[in-house]
């Protein structure tokens, strides 16, 4: 064969690759213009910003037929996510549901826009005590969404039969507790979370930022380092329930979800989890609006609907967050409404505390003292 | 003949002849030049360049107060913004990278890694690449899709796949411990572990060693280590004396491709790390979507980048110098 | 010769294991009747019918194949130039600015092109922003192989040509495309790849309300890694052999019908 043949050849074959590619692209696009074109050119459109797996499916079906608009959403894992590509300049959500400390640094960016109160009557529903938080007294510019509790998640049998206790940080921090239970324990990666609780257990405030108090938490930490398995923000909840971690630092809807799928899938074993008493951090999310969305209409529209208990009621009962309406109460199943560990009782959620923002410098330093006690 | 000596021949007719100045054919070469250089060039300069001088025009900045960046001018006091925050330029981060041997630390723990890395790579891949380029012609084709396809899914999911490979109730769990028992050495964890570290990483850049060996070794002449044998060469001496030399370029290149890539990797550590593994890919990613730490972050990047480029050059300088040895 | 081939083909089949055994875990999961990826309990579709009804997973497969076939379709063209010029015209400028994005953390690079797109153009994010990022990390892997290819290859070849009074075009169509062909596929190949792999240069330059396949099966996978996430990949795979499997089938049936006609 000659080599000008080849040549053609292998021309010909590379532009026959492509060929799917435009064809995808003239028929991505066309079906595009169609989708688009039913809500109006995409002009009815809410633009939501939110946590993975944080609206029940139901509710969007519920709220697009409401408003007869359409729910788009794109999703952040972590609160830092959001943050970061907001603070690049990120624009045109209409709705975010950041977690209170999150919420404080959005405020004090100016990045949000206040709500108008006179578009959202059913507010009235959400139980006084998770209003006027320290990040926004008066509520200007939020509404509380859903709550999580950050809690110790253990393997019940295996706890009981080793005769550990469960409604105290010591068991993952005090080697005597956890040398029977070594590799089978998992903590949050996040250094506000871990702190937090090294914090509570040394008796101190989650948000205390003395020098000393870090440093003898750090102490704690790196005692305990050498029994946890690792740290984990999301595996620890198919290993609890698979029966490969016996105990985990996590959140209340992450142990929720452990529960549900060691009791679905018929393992011998069931998923407990408590709070522990020195107290632990609360996150409440909250719906604002962003400055820069172009529909506040539908967004305090959407708001509102939120706040209607069926509503609020059906992501509670799909992944076991804390619901802060009172009206959504009876709508909850009363397994998770009788759930202690997800509605705490007053004297309990006196002991809990949200986490606050801190300062560049302190940030600064903290990540320093995380980086340190992971290479120890 | 040696290839240098061969090369150099043919530069030094090619000078030769722009000397004689066929001026039109100079010219369109310089157009072909031109072409060739051109497109890259431009495209690389507007969305590599000028992105990267904001990042380090960053690193020289105060980190915002709520993330982000603190303004260059000074700020408009308001109601919101508390009264004596930094603005404008500053060497702080790196006073602070350099203020601590931690950091130090994490870079030579994160080379070892990435070293290691490399080097088991090389090990598997080579054989595979070697018999890829000496299959037949319809086989080779399919043999390198299938180094690629696992590619097609995707990364998360395969490095899930490992922790379920590596788990304590894993098959492999269970035999290594079984054989481990009877040797009477305590049983020990896969997961969570630098081991597994290693294991994702090799698994996530095994193909960024096959495809350039395989690519370089594919247009090897057989009819030199036909020739080798004829001179009575061993199969060894054919390999070390023959292929592997002609290899180098591939091997470098394939090299970098894994070397490079695994120092930026978090998300191998992260799943599949224990409680002490940490690179500085992690400890970057942290510096954005954990501390709001953006110059600090850029600091760590631009430190990398250097060690990463002097590291490229140095191993380019042996190599030329290795290659120049050979050839004398 | 027969024994080492017999060596090379236990080597490769060892690697082709290592490559395939965690493969055959996501495929097999997928079918699995059960929630959690841990133990087999039966066969089921169920997964697979559950995402065809998947609508927003389905636009985000189509989103990312478009950004993935333009992203390596682009970074191949530009990353084949860059790796010719290299080594052809021993440029100072070039190869630095070509390995450098390969150098630098995944992380940095999404967050300087997010700030340079919203805030030195202006540009709203969206699928071209996604593509331009794309194609910039690309190219240096396109470059790297194909330089490889051409380092150390028999400049006479070229030289020839020339002398031949072929154009440059004429030299670079005729000789050297089919010579680093291996190479300019094999970079194709590897930027697809890592374009409808890559979380994290997505999420830093995505836009507002597009579903993006590696955001959305990372969205998944934070809640749990459900067999919905393997059949995706199974999918994926399953289409990345098809369009491969014609494009080659495509390249055989040109090829004999050229060489039918050079035989002439």
């Amino acid at each position: 064969m000659s080599i000008r043949a080849s040549a053609r050849t292998h021309l010909g074959a590379i532009l026959l690759f492509l060929l799917p590619a435009l064809i995808l692209f003239t028929t991505g696009c066309a079906r595009q213009d169609e989708s688009e074109a039913v809500p109006g050119r995409g002009e009815n459109v809410l633009h939501l910003f939110n946590w993975n797996n944080y609206i029940a499916p139901e509710t969007v079906r519920h709220f697009e037929k409401f408003c007869n608009c359409k729910l788009s959403q794109d999703y952040y894992s972590d609160n830092e996510e959001m943050l970061a590509k907001l603070a690049a300049g990120a624009t045109g959500y209409d709705l975010i549901v950041p977690t209170g400390n999150a919420m404080d640094t959005l405020i004090r960016q100016g990045a949000l826009r206040p709500l108008d109160k006179s578009l959202l009557p059913n507010l009235r529903n959400i139980n006084p005590a998770y209003l006027e938080t320290v990040f926004d007294p008066g509520n200007k510019y939020s509404v509380p969404y859903a709550y999580t509790l950050t809690l110790l998640g253990f393997n019940e049998e295996k706890i009981r039969e080793l005769e550990l206790p469960t409604d105290t940080w010591a068991i993952i921090f005090e080697p005597k507790y956890l040398k029977k239970i070594k590799g089978r324990v998992t903590v949050l990666d996040s250094q506000r979370e871990l702190m937090a609780a090294a914090l509570k257990y040394l008796g101190y405030s989650v948000n205390d930022t003395d020098e000393e108090h870090w440093k003898q938490a750090a102490e704690l930490i790196v005692r305990a380092k050498p029994y946890w398995a690792a740290f984990s923000n999301t595996s620890y909840i198919k290993e609890l329930a698979v029966g490969n971690l016996w105990l985990a630092h996590g959140y209340s809807n992450d142990m929720f979800q452990a529960a549900l799928d060691a009791k679905k899938t018929g393992r011998g074993f069931t998923i407990g989890y408590s709070t522990p008493r020195e107290g632990a951090v609360l996150a409440l999310d909250s719906m604002v609006l962003q400055r820069s969305g172009n529909r506040p209409d539908l967004a305090h529209q959407f708001i509102n609907f939120m706040l209607e208990g069926r509503n609020s009621a059906e992501l509670t009962n799909l992944i076991g967050s804390g619901n802060p309406n009172m009206d959504a109460m009876q709508y909850i199943r009363p397994e998770i409404a009788n759930n202690k560990a997800i509605f705490p009782d007053p004297e309990l959620l006196a002991r809990l505390e949200m986490l606050r923002d801190l300062d560049r410098k302190q940030r600064r330093s903290l990540s320093r003292l995380w980086t340190e006690i992971k290479l120890r | 003949m040696t290839k240098k000596a061969e090369q150099g021949r043919t530069e030094g007719r090619a000078e030769e002849r722009a000397e004689v100045g066929i001026k039109e054919r100079t010219a369109r070469q310089r157009m072909a030049k031109f072409f060739v250089a051109g497109p890259p060039l431009v495209f690389l300069t507007v969305f590599f360049v000028v992105p990267s001088l904001i990042m380090i025009a960053t690193s020289f900045r105060f980190p915002g107060e709520f993330g982000g960046l603190a303004p260059i001018a000074a700020p408009v006091v308001s109601a919101h913004v508390s009264q004596g925050l930094e603005y404008g330029f500053t060497l702080e981060a790196y006073q602070f990278f350099f203020s601590d041997i931690l950091y130090a630390k994490i870079f030579l723990k994160s080379f070892a890694v990435a070293a290691a890395t490399t080097l088991i790579c090389l090990v598997m891949a080579y054989p595979l690449a070697l018999l890829i380029s000496r299959s037949k012609k319809h086989l080779r084709n399919l043999m390198v899709l299938l180094v690629v396809l696992p590619f097609a899914s995707n990364f998360l999911i395969r490095i899930y796949a490992w922790m379920i490979i590596l788990g304590p109730e894993s098959g492999l769990s269970y035999f290594i411990n079984a054989v481990l028992g009877a040797l009477g050495i305590t049983p020990i964890t896969l997961l969570f572990s630098p081991f597994a570290v290693l294991v994702g990483m090799v698994y996530v850049h095994l193909p960024f060693m096959v495809l350039p060996l395989y690519t370089n070794l594919e247009k090897h002449d057989p009819a030199l280590l036909d020739a080798a044998q004829d001179l009575g060469a061993t199969r060894w001496q054919r390999f070390w004396r023959v292929t592997w030399p002609l290899s180098l370029p591939g091997v470098f290149s394939g090299a970098a491709l894994v070397f490079i890539p695994v120092l930026g990797m978090f998300a191998v550590p992260d799943i599949l790390g224990g409680t002490g593994d940490i690179l500085i890919g992690n400890l970057i990613k942290d510096q954005f979507l954990g501390t709001r730490d953006w110059p600090f972050g850029s600091v760590l990047a631009i430190m990398l980048t250097l060690a990463v480029l002097a590291i490229a050059g140095l191993a380019a300088w042996f190599a030329r110098s290795a290659v120049g040895q050979r050839a004398t | 010769m027969s024994r080492s081939t017999r060596w090379l083909w236990s080597a490769a089949i060892l690697a082709y294991a290592f490559l395939y055994i965690p493969l055959a875990i996501v495929v097999m999961y997928s079918f699995n009747d059960s929630r959690l990826n841990a133990e087999w309990v039966g066969f089921t579709l169920f997964w697979y019918e559950a995402l065809l009804n998947n609508k927003e997973m389905l636009l985000a497969a189509r989103n990312s194949l478009i950004i993935a076939l333009s992203a390596s379709f682009s970074a191949t063209l530009l990353g084949t130039m860059a790796g010719l010029a290299i080594h052809r015209y021993k440029l100072k400028v070039l190869p630095v600015l070509v390995f450098t994005p390969v150098a630098m953390p995944e992380i940095l690079l999404g967050v300087s092109l997010l700030l340079f797109f919203l805030q030195v153009l202006n540009l709203t994010l969206g699928m071209i922003s996604i593509i331009i990022a794309h194609t910039t990390f690309c190219i240096g892997f396109v470059a790297v192989i194909v330089r490889a290819r051409l380092q150390g290859m028999d400049e006479s070849i070229f030289e020839a040509a020339r002398d031949l009074g072929a154009s440059p075009w004429q030299t670079f169509r005729l000789i050297t495309l089919p010579l680093i062909m291996p190479a300019v596929v094999a970079g194709a190949l590897m930027s697809f790849t890592l374009s409808i792999d890559d979380f994290v240069i997505t999420f830093f330059t995505k836009g507002v309300g597009e579903p993006i396949l590696p955001i959305q099966i990372y969205t998944m996978i934070k809640v749990a890694v459900t067999p919905e996430v393997n059949a995706v990949s199974t999918l994926l795979m399953l289409l990345t052999l098809i369009m491969i499997i014609i494009a080659g089938k495509l390249e055989a049936r040109n090829m004999e019908a050229a060489g039918g006609e050079a035989g002439k």
